[in-house]
């Protein structure tokens, strides 16, 4: 292997890590925001 | 337990400024990553994979503020006992551990072509593994601990002997004799390398305060649904009683 295919597979592997975390914490709060906007809408609806 | 801080209805979802720092980071990273290729030139040791230090040092770094923040916020829970700072200690943990584990994978890549192996047990990278493990052990905690206030107090504890470990994983390399070079700082990389190892560094730094936020946001609602389900299982079962 030359030294590129390690500089591209450390910059590879930093970018898959980062961009899959980034994506799983962004749809959790995003679930998390959309659960508790309708539990917001259901308390107004109640009061 | 002091519950003064927990959410009540209407929970506050709208987070704006959130998404902002996630495109920020986003652009920060890509804009540090190309700074870092342009302006490197090839070390004279190392010839071009030197630039592997731009992502593997911020990634440590990284690592180790995200442990001070699980340090920071475990003591304070175990101090004040409010459930935000369970949580805030919870959310850093996450990414302390997708930190430490891109830190030893980034690690492995560059130590096959410098060292001559993918791994060795050097001080340092032992300590590392040990860090991981301990925080991939907190995190199995919390996931096996059904009681709130019990699960917390327990994984304050962990992250706070777990963040102890930092500083000798950060000093291994002085008080051992180890493969890995001296810690890399300012004062100990060649100056044509700094601003771009800053430059780097400051963008790690803004995808880790965005991960940070972005969990502790979806703890905190998470924790806000929880407990209304629990008053209203209660009321129902109060009102049936």
């Amino acid at each position: 292997m030359g030294e590129w295919s390690y500089i591209w597979a450390a910059y590879s592997v930093t970018w898959v890590a980062l961009a899959a975390y980034a994506v799983y914490v962004t749809r959790r709060a995003r679930r998390a925001a959309e659960a508790g906007r309708a539990l917001n809408r259901e308390a107004g609806e109640n009061a | 337990m002091n519950q003064t801080q927990t959410m009540t209805l209407p929970i506050p979802v709208r987070a704006r400024w959130l998404t902002l720092l996630g495109w920020l980071a986003l652009v920060a990273l890509v804009a540090a990553e190309l700074y870092g290729f342009r302006v490197s030139v090839p070390d004279r040791d190392m010839g071009n994979l030197q630039k592997i230090m731009y992502v593997h040092v911020p990634a440590a770094w990284m690592s180790f503020l995200a442990f001070a923040v699980v340090f920071g916020a475990s003591a304070m829970y175990l101090w004040r006992g409010e459930e935000k700072h369970d949580l805030l200690a919870a959310s850093a943990a996450e990414a302390a551990a997708v930190l430490t584990a891109l830190t030893l994978a980034l690690g492995s890549i560059w130590g096959r072509p410098t060292w001559g192996v993918w791994w060795t047990w050097d001080a340092r990278l032992t300590s590392t593994a040990v860090l991981l493990v301990i925080i991939v052990g907190y995190l199995a905690l919390r996931s096996f601990t059904d009681d709130p206030e019990r699960r917390a107090k327990w994984s304050a504890a962990v992250g706070i002997l777990g963040a102890i470990n930092v500083p000798i994983v950060y000093m291994s390399v002085r008080w051992w004799r180890t493969l890995h070079q001296i810690q890399s700082d300012p004062s100990t990389v060649d100056p044509a390398y700094v601003k771009a190892l800053r430059v780097n560094a400051i963008a790690f730094l803004l995808v880790l305060v965005y991960f940070i936020a972005q969990r502790y946001r979806a703890a905190r609602i998470e924790r806000a649904i929880e407990r209304d389900a629990e008053e209203r299982a209660f009321a129902e079962g109060s009102t049936n009683g």
